[in-house]
């Protein structure tokens, strides 16, 4: 009997898990070459899992993503609730804050510009410069002295 | 796992329920461990790949709007993972494969030598070698819907999510890829 086996494009789509046609699929299940062709590819691919990482290792590599991950989310949470505690403490200042900016003290602009009339009244000068300022640049005369005009 | 109890545990992680993360994470590691090995070159550290994966996938749970399997958005954010590693490396991602690292302890020692039938078992070991190295120099895009398939267990449309691909695409790389990995293990027969 001359069994006519799959050719090796029927067989990769059948590795590859590709939709095949029904008597490629009724060949595969009872040609024990072809199926041995299938098998060890297929053993092949899981000879990967000889490579996997132990126990050990795979604990270390999972444990420090979930510390970096929860380690953010709780920094995360610790700048919200900050954030919050700063946001209270402004509404609870605004009233103060407001009355410290706005607040003028009473002033009595009568009786200021009456003081400073006197002022003028009393010494020009004083009005422009400091009086030890104005006593260098122009000393009050003398009474009665070498330099006076008489 | 099912569908709805790993439904639960995303809500949960959203939330930041550290407890849920990790039994997400123990459900999904070795897949994700596999993905960065067979994607990043022999020298490449997988560990910090795998850890980067997890951490990304954490701080972006949010994004997961359950379309597709929580598998699938993990294998996709490690194969983007290992593309920006090999981006920024500038590394010619079969370089390593091509020229391997004759210090590297041999990843086949861990399979039992003292089996019954030391030839045959000598044989299996060969044909996995042959499949590590022609997986390692198939173009990048064929590699990555190998691994997605293989590694991964992906189906097709998984896949095509995964790589922001259609389905007919990678069916097309799939095709391609098998043919040479099946054709290089086949050569390990006596």
């Amino acid at each position: 009997m001359n069994i006519k086996h799959l050719t090796d494009d029927e067989l990769d789509l059948a590795l590859a898990g590709e939709g095949v046609p029904g008597e490629v699929a009724e060949h595969l299940a009872s040609c024990v070459a072809c199926r041995r062709r299938r098998d060890s590819f297929l053993a092949a691919v899981a000879g990967e899992r000889a490579e996997d990482p132990d126990e050990a290792t795979r604990e270390r590599v999972r444990e420090g993503a979930l510390a970096a991950w929860s380690g953010k989310g709780r920094q995360r949470h610790w700048k919200r609730w900050l954030a919050a505690a700063a946001a209270v403490v402004v509404v609870g200042l605004l009233p103060v804050l407001r009355s410290e900016f706005t607040a003028r003290p009473n002033v009595n602009a009568e009786a200021l510009l009456v003081e400073v009339d006197d002022v003028l009244a009393r010494d020009p000068l004083a009005a422009v410069a400091p009086a030890e300022v104005v006593e260098a640049v122009a000393p009050a005369p003398e009474v009665g002295g070498e330099g006076s005009w008489s | 796992m099912e569908h709805e109890d790993e439904l639960e545990l995303i809500a949960l992680a959203k939330g930041g329920d550290r407890d849920a993360a990790a039994e997400l994470l123990v459900t999904h590691e070795l897949m994700i461990f596999r993905v960065c090995r067979r994607l990043l070159p022999r020298g490449e550290d997988v560990e910090a790949a795998v850890q980067d994966t997890m951490l990304r996938a954490l701080k972006n749970l949010a994004g997961f709007t359950g379309q597709g399997s929580f598998g699938g958005w993990l294998a996709a954010i490690a194969v983007n993972l290992c593309r920006d590693r090999l981006r920024r490396r500038r590394l010619v991602p079969f370089l390593a494969l091509e020229t391997p690292d004759d210090d590297a302890p041999d990843p086949l020692a861990v399979i039992p030598s003292s089996e019954p039938d030391p030839e045959r078992v000598a044989m299996a070991r060969q044909a996995v070698e042959r499949m590590r190295r022609e997986v390692g120099r198939l173009p990048r895009r064929q590699q990555e819907v190998f691994v997605l398939r293989f590694f991964a267990g992906l189906d097709l449309d998984g896949i095509a999510r995964a790589l922001a691909v259609d389905v007919g695409t990678v069916k097309t790389h799939l095709h391609r890829a098998v043919q040479r990995v099946r054709a290089a293990i086949e050569e390990a027969k006596p």
